[in-house]
């Protein structure tokens, strides 16, 4: 897949193309406004990353002229802006996710994955969910290992779901918060921690192979092979 | 203008001031024409008073010289001679004129001896007889079968008889009447005109006043780029506009160098530290050994905490200065905190916290989402991060008639003594706290900019209580009221 990465700072650049090209997208970069109107128009890119503050134009106003010459593919908006009506104006006019800055890599790559994936497939909702011997019925929102139903909470059972959509590729924290729970807050405390811990309780018992991993300082995945 | 008032009319300083306005101006006016009125009437009483005498002293050298059989045709002849030269009012029609003028001569032993009038003069003696006393100046003198008193002049005759010229003050109170009529309907119409322009002016000029204060109290609560409006006229309410303007101005440029100093600051800083992050994931996803990527994830760690910290820092500096920008929306704060329980309960258990919220419903605010969820993930962090275990947390949700109240109070060992009136100070902290002190200072500082207040304080039987007042969307009717339910976790 092929990415479009717009941004002005060098340091910035490298390291998140480098990281783009190690998970397997083929990434163009561009530092200015100008440089990312022309290379969108001579190429089809599957998503782009964009920064807020460039050199010669806003983004937002980038993103605006990009979707007015009909290019709609996915964007991921780099912020270093704090306050929320930036952000919520950078969704509103045809981004698609944000992340402010500093922000983690692994949490870049899992945004971009799960805009990718949202763009490419997929209205139908599946009813029913199958990650190796883990079953989700979403119309009875039941969920069962092996043939044993699970006795889970309504919540736990979003937050599995959540983490079976994405199977095999990693969540974090603020994506569990936002998806699951519907906040944008940074806890200083492991509030999400302790709900994936007791999920994993239920689901990873005795005699099972663990499914949910927890990636330190980044956050989960589950297992899907 | 008035379309703009809730209040009734009786409640506005406009009505206030022309009310006070009439009533002195009313009050004023009428005192002048008491004094000028008194004037008129004294000095009319005195011109027929000198007339009177005048003609009585004459009428008794006629009385003293003339012999008495003709007396009479004489004394009748100058009667009629006065009635219709003195008599000052023509327009009268159906009275008889010479009920106006009479002359009465007395004997000393208060015989009538001669009368010229209308009527045959008995009452007229009787009522003068019925005066105790003789006097030399005219005095007023009530007659039976008169309407209006007479105004009589007496002289004594050398024969020891009086004679009484008396002339009937009918025409006299009349022209004052008159007077007084005329006087009251003009000075009606001039209060009651003076009154309504009195009012239209007040309340056009204190129309401004209100659109100003209206504007500013608006700006003040949403958008500083707008101005009050300015009267084209060089008044005190024009300088007042003018000055909430130049004030506003210098607001908005520091509000504005404000935000530019922390954009920059955030972004000179952000950048960096992404790019050192980024760096540093990028060695740590390479081939390293469990002892050489410690350090690395501690790094990140570190850097975590950093940029928490500038995060934290930077809202407190705006919210303290008011320069939060707030999106506003409807929200029901009792499901917001039911999604925070929902959130939080499980950690709190991990640590041995119970958790219980009392909540008759939902409450509606008109708050920013984003910022509310992280008013309450910030007091409840605090509950986590200080109360030992197995004590109680409770959130209390309740409503005052224009507020949402809610309550957190726990049975902890309270706030440190030392914190005390401190509590909402950047970087005021507990001895024991691992947090940087800006939790309660960006609760205080959020809650304040959406018009609420916060206080703290250690409840009398142990624990901390923290009380947050916000307030209602108003006009908002609350839904249903549930039975009060009571989630004991």
């Amino acid at each position: 897949m092929r990415l479009l990465l717009v941004e002005d700072e060098p340091e910035i650049q490298s390291f998140v193309k480098q990281s783009l090209v190690e998970a397997g997208y083929e990434v163009d970069t561009a530092e200015s406004g100008n440089a990312a109107i022309q290379l969108a128009s001579q190429y089809a890119y599957h998503g782009l990353i964009i920064d807020l503050g460039l050199p010669d134009q806003d983004g937002i106003d980038l993103i605006l002229q990009l979707r007015g010459s009909g290019i709609s593919s996915p964007v991921l908006i780099l912020s270093a802006r704090r306050s929320v009506d930036d952000r919520v104006k950078g969704l509103e006019q045809g981004g698609d996710d944000y992340l402010t800055k500093p922000f983690a890599v692994a949490e870049l790559l899992a945004r971009l994955r799960n805009l990718l994936r949202r763009n490419l497939a997929t209205s139908e909702e599946a009813t029913r969910l199958r990650v190796l011997d883990l079953e989700l019925d979403f119309i009875s929102r039941r969920a069962s290992r092996g043939g044993e139903v699970l006795n889970l909470s309504p919540q736990e059972f979003v937050l599995l779901a959540y983490l079976c959509r994405h199977a095999g590729r990693v969540v974090t924290r603020s994506m569990l918060l936002s998806e699951v729970w519907g906040m944008r807050i940074q806890p200083n405390t492991n509030v999400v921690d302790v709900h994936v811990y007791r999920l994993r309780g239920k689901v990873d018992t005795e005699g099972h192979e663990p499914l949910i991993k927890t990636l330190r300082g980044i956050g989960y995945v589950l297992k899907d092979h | 203008m008035s379309s703009k008032t809730t209040n009734p009319i009786m409640y506005s300083a406009a009505w206030r001031i022309s009310l006070w306005a009439t009533l002195a101006f009313a009050i004023g006016t009428m005192f002048v024409f008491a004094m000028l009125h008194r004037f008129v009437a004294n000095d009319i009483q005195r011109r027929s008073d000198a007339w009177l005498s005048g003609e009585v002293a004459v009428l008794a050298d006629v009385a003293g010289r003339t012999p008495k059989d003709r007396l009479y045709g004489r004394v009748v002849g100058e009667v009629a001679e006065l009635a219709s030269r003195e008599v000052p009012d023509k327009l009268r029609s159906n009275s008889n004129e010479n009920d106006s003028v009479f002359f009465l001569q007395a004997g000393d032993d208060g015989t009538l001896k001669l009368w010229v009038g209308a009527g045959d003069g008995v009452p007229n003696l009787a009522a003068i007889r019925a005066r105790k006393f003789i006097s030399d100046v005219p005095y007023d003198l009530n007659v039976k079968g008169f309407n209006h008193p007479f105004r009589i002049a007496s002289v004594r005759l050398d024969d020891g008889s009086h004679i009484y010229l008396g002339l009937s003050e009918r025409d006299e109170l009349r022209v004052l009447r008159n007077l007084r009529y005329r006087f009251f309907c003009l000075w009606l119409l001039i209060v009651l005109f003076g009154s309504v322009i009195v009012f239209f002016v007040t309340r056009r000029m204190l129309g401004y006043v209100r659109e100003i204060t209206e504007a500013a109290s608006r700006i003040g609560q949403s958008d500083l780029s707008s101005r009050v409006p300015i009267s084209k006229r060089n008044d005190e309410v024009g300088h007042l506009a003018l000055t909430l303007n130049r004030m506003l101005d210098r607001i908005e440029s520091s509000m504005h160098q404000l935000h530019t100093i922390t954009e920059a600051l955030a972004h000179d800083l952000r950048s960096p530290l992404t790019a050192i992050r980024g760096k540093l994931e990028i060695v740590l996803a390479g081939d390293l050994k469990m002892e050489q990527s410690e350090p690395i994830v501690s790094a990140i760690d570190e850097l975590d905490r950093l940029t928490e910290f500038l995060n934290a820092s930077l809202d407190v500096a705006e919210a303290k200065a008011d320069a939060l920008r707030l999106s506003l929306s409807e929200v029901d704060l009792d499901r917001t905190i039911r999604a925070m329980i929902d959130l939080y309960e499980p950690c709190m258990s991990e640590k041995g916290l119970r958790m219980n919220l009392h909540s008759a419903g939902p409450v509606f605010i008109a708050a920013d989402a984003a910022l509310l969820h992280r008013v309450i993930a910030n007091l409840l962090d605090n509950e986590l991060n200080h109360l030992p275990a197995s004590c109680t947390v409770s959130i209390k949700l309740g409503t005052s008639e224009d507020a949402a109240m809610l309550i957190v109070e726990d049975d902890g060992p309270g706030f440190a003594s030392e914190i005390g009136l401190h509590m909402f100070e950047q970087r005021v902290k507990g001895r024991d706290s691992k947090g940087h002190g800006l939790g309660l200072t960006f609760v205080e500082a959020v809650v304040r900019a959406h018009g609420g207040s916060v206080t703290a304080s250690n409840r009398s039987e142990g624990g901390a209580l923290l009380s947050i007042s916000w307030p209602r969307e108003t006009g908002e009717e609350i839904e249903a009221p549930h039975s009060p339910t009571h989630l004991n976790r």
